[in-house]
This record gives C-alpha cells, sequence and structure tokens, in this order.
C-alpha cells in the first residue's frame, strides 16, 4: 500500500451518507446503529488501519497514547477533586486539607492527579523528542507538529495552574516568582501581569482565574487540540520511517496494535496507583513534591529557595544566568526574548529543516534535538544543584555555586559522551556539531568558570563559524551540514 | 473472521470461550476496584465539610457553661472558649505567644491566663503583664439562635 | 564631577546665599568636591526652613568652612534634629575642628581615649534630653543662642569631676527628682530615682563610704547619648543590662575589696553564669524580652540582692504556679526552718540551667538523694515517691518523643495524623503541667495532672495503631488491585496471542 493510498482509504467513512434502506448489517441495537450512522465505514476503516514497521524502535509509537491515557486520569480525578475543591480565600487549602484527611480515598485521588501530572509530561516531552529524532514532522505532517507542539505548550499551562490551586505557601510564592516573569515583556508586560493575577498582587483573584483556566479553558482547549492531533493522523496515518519510498510493512491497528496500547495503559495504570499509594506526595525530589504544607499568607515574607515545578526549572535557572541588565535592556527581557525565540524554533522546526523537506536525512537536525537535550539537563541540574552545594560544605555562596556548576557539568558531559558514543557506533551518525557546542558551552561555565552567558555566545560563535567555513570550503562531509 | 471461526475445530473453539470468559471476569474485577475507591470517595460524609466554622459539641458546651470555658480544636489549633460575666463569647487562640504553653481562664478575674510564666491577657486578648510578647489571636464566637457555639476563624 | 549647576534648586525654594553656594561648591587643593555625593544629595533634599538656618549660621559665621558643613550634612539627620542643630551655636561652634582641640570638639570620629558617648556628634544629637529640648545649655549652663558664652564652664564639669563622683547623682537629681518640672516632659516618668539609689548598695558606697568606683546615674546611662531604656541601642535596654552590669561586677579589678554582708568577697562570675542559664540563653539568645535580665531581680536604681526569702518572691514573678505549688509543700517548713533560699537551693541563682528531669533520682551525688539522705533520714517514702515522680514523667516523655517522630513518618505517609496531633499537645500540656507539679512533692497533687496526661499517652497509642491499619490496609487494597490489573494484562495478552496467531 502506498502512502498516497493510505491517506485516500483514512477517514473515508466520515463522508458516508446516512442509508436508512442500505444493508446494516444485522439486527439488535448494533444493526440499528449501523443503519443511521454507518458503523460498518468506521469497523472497516479501524480493520485497515496500519501502523508502519519500520527500522527503529516501535516503543516510540505509544507515547502519545501513553499521554492520552494518563490525560484521561487527570480528567477523572480532576473531576473527582472538583467535588470537593472549593476556591476562595478560607476555603481552597482546607477543602484540599479536608478532602486529603477526611475523606475516604481523598488522599488517593490527589496524589493519583499530581503523579498522573508529572508522568504525563514526562512521557508528553518524550513523544515529542521522538518525534523530532525520527522526523516524523516531514512534509505532509507539519501540522500534526505544530498542533502537538501546542498541546505540550497548554499542558506546561496545566501545571503551572494547577499548582497554585490548593492555595499552600510553596505554591503562592512559585506563583509570585512565576507570574511575574509576564512583567518583563514589552509593552504590555504591565497589563499582561495584571490579566494573569486579577490584580496587581497573586491574591485570591489569581485563584479563580487559575482555576477557570485549570478546569474549563485549558481541558477545552486540549480535548479540541488532541481532537485535531488524532484526526491529522488518522487522515494521514502514522510516519514510516525517513527514507521509505514505499509504506514499510504494517502492523494491524487493531487488534495488534490497539491492544497492546491496552496492555501498556493497564502497565502505567499498575505504576501509577503504585506510586500513589507508596510516595503519595511524590519522591521528594525539588520540584516533584506536592505535600499540602502551610497555607498560603500573602503577608508572611518570602522565603529563599523557592523554585517551580521540575519542568520550569531551566527557564528559572536561565533567568538567574542574565544580569539585571544587559544590552540597554533589562536582563529578564532578554532572556524572555530568548526562550520565546526557542519555543518559535521548536514550532516551525517542520519548515526549517529543508533536507528532510525533501526526504533527505537531516544530521544537523537530529544533532539539534540532542543539543537541546543537553542544554535543558544542564540548567535543570545547575538549579537542582543535586546535592553537590551542600556537600562542598563551603560557607560562602560563591564557592558553593562554584562547585554546584562543577558537578553539574561533570554530569552532563558524562551523559553528552554516552549519547555521541551511542549515537556514532549504533546509528552511525556523524554530525556532532551542535551538541558538541552545547557540550563545550557545559564545560566553559561549569568547569573553567566563565559566565553562563559568556559560556554560551562563545560556543555558539565557534559553532555558526564552524557552519559557515565548512559551507564555504565544501568538502563532502561538510556539505551535509549546510542546513 | 467469521468464515475462520466456523472452519476452527471443536476444542479450540472452546479454549477461545474460555479465555474469552477470562478477560470478561478479569474486566470486570479491574472495574470493580476502580468503582470501590470512587464510590466511597464520592459518599457524603456525615461531617460538616472543609471549612467552615466549627460547631461546640453538646460535651464542649456544657464544660463552657460549667467552668465558663473550654479548649477545643479549631482546624488543627488550640481554641479557648470563654464566657464573660455579661454572657458574652470570646474565643482565642490558646497557645500563649511566649512559650506556647495552653492558657486558661480565670474568671474571678476575667483575665486569661498562662500558667507556665503567669502571663496575662486581657478580653482582648492584648498582654496585660508578664513576659508574652504579643497579643493573643483572637476568633469568632457566636450563639446561634438555636443555642448551639459556632467557631470560626475572625478573617485579618 | 560635580559643578555648582547641579545645585540649582527651584524658584518656589530659599536660595542658598553666595558664601553658602560657594561652600557648597568648594574644592579642595586636589580638584575635588568637599561635599560628597551624599552630602550633595542631602542638601539637595533640604526643606525651605533648614535652607534658611543654613543661611543664618553662614552669615553669622558659625559655620565658616565647607569641611565643617560637610561634616555636619553626613549625619544626614531628620529636619527636626537638624533644626535643632542648626539653632544650637554650641553645637555648631564645638564641631568645628579649627575651633576646638580633641578634648572639647565633638566629631563623626571622637578621638581615641574619649568613650564613644561622650563627644560623638552622632550620640549626642541622639540623646533624649537633646531631642526633648534640654541641649547643651541645660546642664552646662549659658545661652545656646548667644553668639559666645564660655561662662558655662567656669562651674561645671568640675575639675576633678573622675575623682569624685557623688555630685553626678544630685546633679541629675536637680530635675529627676523635681516632678513639677518633670511633668513638662514625661508625666509618666518616676521622680524617686535619687531616694531609691540612696537607699542601695551603689548608693551607701558612693554617698556613705565616699567610694567613687560604685555606679552613679552615668555609669549605666552613660553621657552624652543617653536613650530611653526602650531603645534598643541604649545602654539599660532589656538585652543590654547584663553587658551595662557586668561592665563592672565582671571586672575583678573593679570588684577587688567589695565584700558581701558576711565579709566574703564579692564574685565576678555572674555575667557569665547568666550567660549559660536558661533565662540569658532566653534573653541574649533567642531575643526573649521577657526573660529576666539582672534587674528584673536585683532591682533598677535600688538594686540590690535579693536575700534568702526574696529569691522565690523575684522567681515567682513568673513561676508563680511552681512557687505556689512548692509553699503548699511538705518542702516550705524544712525549708523556712533551715533558712534556704527555696527555688536557688535546687536551680541556682545566676547559673539556672534549663531543668531536667534527671535531677529528680533517689541515687548517690543526685539532687534528691543527696538532701534527703542527709536531713529526711533516707525516709523510704519519700525515696519512692521521688522515683516515682521521675520515671512517670520519663514514661510520658519518652512517649511523647516516640509518637512524634511516629506521627511524622505516618504523615509523610500520607496518612491524616490531625487527631494525633491534637492528643499529642494534650500530651505536651500534660508533661509540662506533670514537671510543674513536682513542686507539690506530693504524690496526689502530682497524680491529678500525671493522670491525664497518661492517658493522652494510651489515646495517642490507640490512633497510632489506628493509622497503621489504615496504612496496611492501604496497601492490602493496592496488591489487590494490581493484582486484578495483572490478570487483565494477562488475559489481554492471551488473547492477543492468539489472534495473531498465524492462519486465524
Amino acid at each position: 500500500m502506498t502512502l498516497a493510498g493510505s491517506r485516500m482509504g483514512a477517514l473515508s467513512f466520515l463522508n458516508k451518507k446516512p442509508d436508512m434502506n442500505g444493508p446494516g448489517k444485522g439486527g439488535g441495537l448494533l444493526g440499528w446503529l449501523d443503519r443511521r450512522y454507518q458503523l460498518t465505514a468506521l469497523t472497516e476503516f479501524l480493520r485497515h488501519k496500519e501502523v508502519p514497521l519500520g527500522s527503529h524502535w516501535m516503543g516510540w509509537y505509544y507515547l502519545g497514547g501513553i499521554t492520552l491515557f494518563f490525560f484521561i486520569v487527570q480528567v477523572v480525578t480532576g473531576v473527582l477533586l472538583l467535588m470537593y475543591y472549593q476556591p476562595g480565600e478560607t476555603t481552597a487549602y482546607e477543602s484540599i486539607r479536608f478532602l486529603t484527611t477526611k475523606v475516604p480515598f481523598g488522599w488517593l485521588i490527589r496524589s493519583i492527579h499530581s503523579w498522573s501530572a508529572h508522568l504525563m509530561i514526562i512521557s508528553l516531552v518524550l513523544h515529542m523528542f521522538s518525534t523530532m529524532m525520527l522526523k516524523a514532522y516531514r512534509p505532509p505532517r507539519e501540522l500534526t507538529w505544530v498542533s502537538g507542539y501546542l498541546l505540550f505548550l497548554l499542558t506546561l499551562g496545566f501545571g503551572f495552574s494547577g499548582y497554585l490551586l490548593p492555595w499552600n505557601k510553596l505554591a503562592y510564592f512559585a506563583t509570585t516568582v512565576g507570574t511575574n516573569i509576564v512583567a518583563s515583556v514589552p509593552l504590555l508586560g504591565s497589563w499582561l501581569l495584571q490579566v494573569l493575577r486579577g490584580g496587581q498582587d497573586v491574591t485570591i483573584n489569581t485563584l479563580y482565574r487559575f482555576f477557570a483556566g485549570h478546569v474549563v479553558i485549558l481541558p477545552l482547549a486540549v480535548v479540541g487540540f488532541i481532537g485535531l492531533h488524532i484526526v491529522f493522523i488518522q487522515r494521514q496515518g502514522m510516519a514510516p520511517p525517513l527514507g521509505a519510498k514505499v509504506a514499510p510493512r504494517g502492523m494491524k491497528f487493531f487488534p495488534s496494535f490497539a491492544l497492546r496500547d491496552l496492555l501498556l495503559w493497564l502497565a502505567c495504570l499498575m505504576v501509577l496507583l503504585a506510586l500513589a499509594v507508596f510516595l503519595p506526595y511524590g519522591p521528594g525530589i525539588p520540584g516533584m513534591d506536592w505535600e499540602l504544607g502551610q497555607k498560603a499568607d500573602p503577608l508572611a515574607p518570602a522565603y529563599p529557595g523557592i523554585k517551580p515545578e521540575w519542568y520550569f526549572l531551566w527557564e528559572y535557572q536561565l533567568l538567574k544566568e542574565f544580569p539585571p541588565h544587559l544590552f540597554g535592556l533589562e536582563g529578564p527581557q532578554v532572556c524572555l526574548l530568548l526562550i520565546a525565540l526557542m519555543f518559535g524554533i521548536w514550532g516551525l522546526i517542520p519548515w526549517l529543516d529543508r533536507r528532510v523537506r525533501r526526504d533527505q536525512p537531516s544530521p544537523a537536525f537530529s544533532d539539534f534535538g540532542w543539543a537541546a537535550l543537553l542544554f535543558l539537563t544542564y540548567l535543570t541540574l545547575l538549579a537542582w544543584d543535586i546535592g553537590a552545594g551542600a556537600a562542598s560544605g563551603a560557607g560562602d555562596e560563591l564557592t558553593a555555586l562554584r562547585n554546584i556548576a562543577r558537578v553539574c557539568a561533570w554530569w552532563t558531559l558524562g551523559a553528552g559522551a554516552l549519547v555521541i558514543v551511542v549515537r556514532y557506533l549504533r546509528y552511525e551518525h556523524r554530525w556532532f556539531l551542535l551538541s558538541g557546542a552545547a557540550l563545550l558551552q557545559v564545560t566553559l561555565h561549569g568547569l573553567v568558570g566563565l559566565t553562563y552567558l559568556l559560556a554560551g555566545v562563545i560556543s555558539v560563535v565557534l559553532a555558526a563559524v564552524w557552519i559557515v567555513v565548512a559551507h564555504f570550503v565544501g568538502s563532502r562531509t561538510d556539505r551535509r551540514s549546510e542546513t | 473472521m467469521e468464515e475462520q471461526t466456523l472452519t476452527t475445530s471443536h476444542p479450540k473453539k472452546s479454549r477461545r470461550d474460555f479465555l474469552d470468559l477470562l478477560v470478561g471476569a478479569s474486566f470486570l474485577g479491574w472495574l470493580v476496584t476502580m468503582a470501590y475507591p470512587i464510590i466511597r470517595y464520592l459518599k457524603p460524609l456525615p461531617q460538616t465539610g472543609a471549612s467552615g466554622p466549627t460547631h461546640l459539641t453538646r460535651d464542649e458546651s456544657s464544660k463552657l457553661e460549667q467552668n465558663k470555658f473550654v479548649i477545643v480544636p479549631v482546624s488543627g489549633q488550640r481554641v479557648i472558649v470563654l464566657q464573660a460575666p455579661d454572657q458574652q463569647l470570646f474565643a482565642f487562640s490558646a497557645k500563649c505567644t511566649h512559650e506556647g504553653c495552653t492558657i486558661t481562664y480565670q474568671p474571678a478575674q476575667s483575665v486569661l491566663w498562662c500558667p507556665c510564666h503567669d502571663g496575662r491577657f486581657d478580653l482582648n486578648g492584648r498582654v496585660l503583664s508578664g513576659p508574652p510578647p504579643q497579643a493573643l489571636a483572637k476568633y469568632d464566637a457566636r450563639r446561634q439562635p438555636d443555642g448551639s457555639i459556632v467557631i470560626s476563624e475572625q478573617k485579618a | 564631577m560635580f559643578s555648582s549647576a547641579a545645585f540649582a534648586v527651584d524658584q518656589n525654594s530659599t536660595k542658598p546665599n553666595p558664601k553658602l553656594a560657594e561652600m557648597i561648591a568648594a574644592k579642595d587643593e586636589s580638584g575635588k568636591a568637599i561635599m560628597g555625593p551624599e552630602e550633595q544629595t542631602y542638601f539637595n533634599g533640604l526643606n525651605d526652613n533648614l535652607r534658611e538656618l543654613l543661611n543664618q549660621a553662614v552669615q553669622k559665621e558659625t559655620i565658616t568652612r565647607p569641611e565643617h558643613l560637610a561634616a555636619l550634612l553626613s549625619l544626614q539627620l531628620r529636619p527636626q534634629k537638624m533644626e535643632l542643630v542648626l539653632q544650637n551655636n554650641c553645637l555648631l561652634c564645638h564641631s568645628d575642628s579649627a575651633n576646638h582641640s580633641a578634648d572639647t570638639l565633638f566629631t563623626l570620629t571622637p578621638a581615641p581615649g574619649a568613650t564613644p558617648s561622650h563627644m560623638n556628634l552622632k550620640e549626642v544629637v541622639e540623646d533624649v534630653h537633646f531631642r526633648r529640648g534640654v541641649s547643651c545649655a541645660g546642664c552646662h549652663g549659658g545661652d545656646p543662642t548667644a553668639d559666645l558664652g564660655h561662662a558655662h564652664v567656669k562651674e561645671w564639669p568640675e575639675k576633678d569631676r573622675d575623682k569624685n563622683r557623688e555630685w553626678i547623682v544630685q546633679f541629675c537629681a536637680r530635675c529627676h527628682s523635681d516632678p513639677t518640672f518633670m511633668h513638662q516632659f514625661n508625666p509618666a516618668l518616676p521622680t524617686d530615682q535619687l531616694a531609691k539609689f540612696k537607699e542601695s548598695p551603689h548608693g551607701r558606697t558612693l554617698l556613705e563610704k565616699h567610694d567613687s568606683r560604685a555606679a552613679q546615674c552615668v555609669s549605666c546611662h552613660g553621657v552624652h547619648g543617653i536613650r530611653p531604656a526602650k531603645d534598643p541601642q541604649s545602654k539599660v535596654y532589656a538585652r543590654t543590662v547584663p553587658e551595662t552590669c557586668g561592665a563592672c561586677h565582671a571586672d575583678s579589678k573593679v570588684m577587688a575589696g567589695f565584700t558581701r554582708a558576711d565579709g566574703s568577697p564579692l564574685p565576678t562570675t555572674q555575667l557569665a553564669e547568666y550567660r549559660l542559664s536558661v533565662h540569658g540563653q532566653a534573653l541574649l539568645g533567642r531575643g526573649d524580652l521577657g526573660a529576666p535580665a539582672c534587674n528584673t531581680c536585683h532591682g533598677n536604681h535600688a538594686a540590690t540582692p535579693p536575700g534568702i526569702a526574696g529569691v522565690s518572691r523575684s522567681c515567682s514573678l513568673c513561676h508563680s504556679a511552681n512557687a505556689s505549688l512548692f509553699d503548699g509543700s511538705k518542702h516550705k517548713q524544712a525549708f523556712d526552718r533551715n533558712n534556704w533560699s527555696e527555688c536557688a537551693k535546687c536551680h541556682g541563682n545566676h547559673t539556672i540551667a534549663k531543668t531536667n528531669d534527671s535531677m529528680l533520682a533517689s541515687g548517690k551525688g543526685s539532687l534528691c538523694g543527696d538532701c534527703h539522705r542527709e536531713f529526711a533520714k533516707d525516709n523510704p517514702n519519700c525515696i519512692a515517691t521521688a522515683d516515682y515522680f521521675r520515671q512517670t514523667i520519663t514514661r510520658i516523655d519518652e512517649a511523647r518523643n516516640n509518637f512524634s517522630a511516629i506521627s511524622e513518618k505516618l504523615a509523610a505517609k500520607g496518612l491524616d495524623v490531625e487527631p494525633i496531633s491534637n492528643q499529642l499537645t494534650e500530651l505536651t500540656d500534660g508533661l509540662k503541667k506533670s514537671r510543674t507539679h513536682i513542686h507539690s512533692f506530693s504524690r496526689d497533687n502530682f497524680q491529678q495532672v500525671a493522670l491525664p496526661a497518661e492517658q493522652a499517652v494510651q489515646n495517642t497509642d490507640a490512633l497510632v495503631k489506628k493509622a497503621r491499619e489504615e496504612y496496611n490496609s492501604r496497601q492490602v487494597g493496592l496488591a489487590a488491585s494490581i493484582g486484578l490489573i495483572g490478570l487483565l494484562m494477562l488475559t489481554i495478552y492471551l488473547k492477543l496471542r492468539r489472534l495473531e496467531k498465524p492462519g486465524e
């Protein structure tokens, strides 16, 4: 079956007109429904739908489904939580407290909701990176990438808004710090901040807004985009491996793929339940902890060490690496600009990767994905501090910071080296310029002791010069890197 | 598929039926384990809801009547409820602001008294004498029309 | 580099006259502006009234040099205080280093040897007398508004003021013992300080024995930087009192030759002992202003040792419950008979350590044991009671520590520990009361509070058991549901394998 063929077949049942006198199969309810809604067409579609088998590991194809599973868990537990949660100054914290202490299985529902949120983000990020590495975003699937990318942003919004709802101290301060970043947006900053917070400061009005966002606006948007995402995938089929001119061997979607999916979902449920029962407040890693703690008190002084959830740690750390002023702008503004640029590039990858549009391998973009991962890893480890600050026993802050940077750099370099070796031997990759640049920055900052920004600028400039020089020299290896 | 089913031999068919039965049964079992917590979760509780005021129990009310004061837990904090000579009700945090001992009420002098270091507070919670550095946090105590007594946190 | 244009002021405000403007813009020999940026900012922020006063001072030549002006501006005084300074010719003249030698010059960097508050300009303007308008002339005489008048120095301070300090108390008392006069300033301030002082050992030493080593007003309150007792920078602020008293009492040189009533030399270890005591730790360590300092037990102007009967009265100011229990106990009569000071006998005086349950021991070398062996002749009843107290309290204390740790662990496992915490509060309360009721030295009295505490131990135990059962049932539930999910997975897997069997 060719790609074009599979595309034609997909979703053709949607076009069927109801045929009341048609040969609806069988009697009973199914037959009755079939005569009205042409169910046979749907089952025919499912029966013929196939998942391409390729040289790469099948596992990557399941990640989207797992993410969907966690989202469904979120919806179910979220609706249950909603039955006891009371947003409000004197009720939000108390109702969560009541829910977790007095309501039978309330602790379990909240614990599952929190665990599932984190696991969903993990599987979503893995799904996104696997799509990136397998170049599944290449035409004609650009919009699938974009819709997935928007789902990723919406999920981050879920995490951020849900964090505030228990109205405890930690959430309150983290939200104050988090929303403050918005103020750096040029021109609109203070207006946006007020819209987001429902006033100048984080108050109970902010909670109402986040609540509305978390339980109405974001779910509606996410459900819509998931629908779109799935329609795109059904319409086009799953992306076969790069370079396959004809569709490769396929696995039947039903029952083979669907039942495997179901098995995996059940396994995920098992893990989720076990985690929720044994670690009801999270694994105790910074940024992954949801013990209720004390009630938020807007008048209490903020305390040091307020950190966001783990998936925001890299942004938090990047903001810290910027000086107060840079190029006549405020440091956070420059940082925000940089983050916006990175997110922009990420969303537009299907159009930027020109080689893959011609169905040619694009090693530069594979490397770009790995470089991005290493970049995020290093920043996250820095923010996490992985115990290095305390272990150094250094009294002064600067020495402790240097120590943290050094330990984190070694970890990142180790991971980076491992990735490069595996890619070189197993996947025969030969293009490591960008991940090399990312590791160079890590080395310059963590081991040499340059500032983070200087190390970054040096690495980016070197990488750029290399690419330009290689382009002009035009040797065989270098032509590969021209993108 | 249907044709194949027809051609399969009898023992195989029964094995398949048995397997289907097993799938169905374990699915049902799974459904029960999922449904049980949810049903328990949704069953309304006899006690009052999440926040909201704390009602004094009959026991506590009679103690208040007898001793002119009673100490009750309100959202995890110990609160002293007292009845002034003019029948007015007051409620304060029962934790002394000095060393955290539990405070009692002395009806004869109309003062709140901490036995640990002889700290005294007036009926506004203000320090009258002794080492306590701050006033006691005030709670709201109200007598309902039906005679029951309700304590709630006072909004700052 | 700042130019004079930088100091151009609004049309509306008073302009500096040419002399002042010139002074503000002045530069030293190296070409550097004499006014630093901070002084310039301060000057720019001055109100019209102060600018006018500065103009006048320059006109009258009480300020003649830019360095002098810079020193005054660098004080960064609030407007009200700056007004007092600028209207005070004494201070203006005595703060110009061109006019005065070190011993009569008020400066920000007083000459070595001068006590910090003595000639420190910053301290002087903080002085409570200065702030309330009793400035230099109030003590030294003369007219601060007159241009010149050195008549004030002729009588006072006396030339030999260091040798004989008896005059100081009388001098301060001229105002401070006059209720009518003091009423103008602070009607609530007592005026009996001198009367009290005369009765105190300090006063008797100074005024009767004419020994000028004894403390008088200035020893504790300072000279030019006197602040009210509630000012945290005051020498008599609660947290500073131990240091102030210790300046003499912890100095063996100063205290040499002073004796107690019984003729024994006065010790100098009180401050060191106090610092280690539970009270010292509370006041100096934790900043608990409710904790007693020297003066809480000894008094202020009438400072004196409390004496044997007085000790328990001092203690009972705060520890009233313990005191009244003791008064009702058998020990009271025994202590009175032997003329022992009540609290101090067991707890010490300056060294009062944090109490410890091991004080309740009946063995050799222990507090209860040793005394009882000597005075109660090993009365087995007493020993049994002490042991009973100790065992009960240790049991409750251990249970509390144990349950607190368990409660934390249970909370980390996600269980509702609120009822346990409530019982623990009850338990802690009972423990505190039991320790207090030791002072009744009566089994019955002790049991009134110990039994509820022991009841709370049992209640907590039951609650902990219940929470553990809950945790177990959670695990059983988890195991059951995981088992069922596993079964479902297995059957689905078998089904899948069958469906994928080739030929089916």
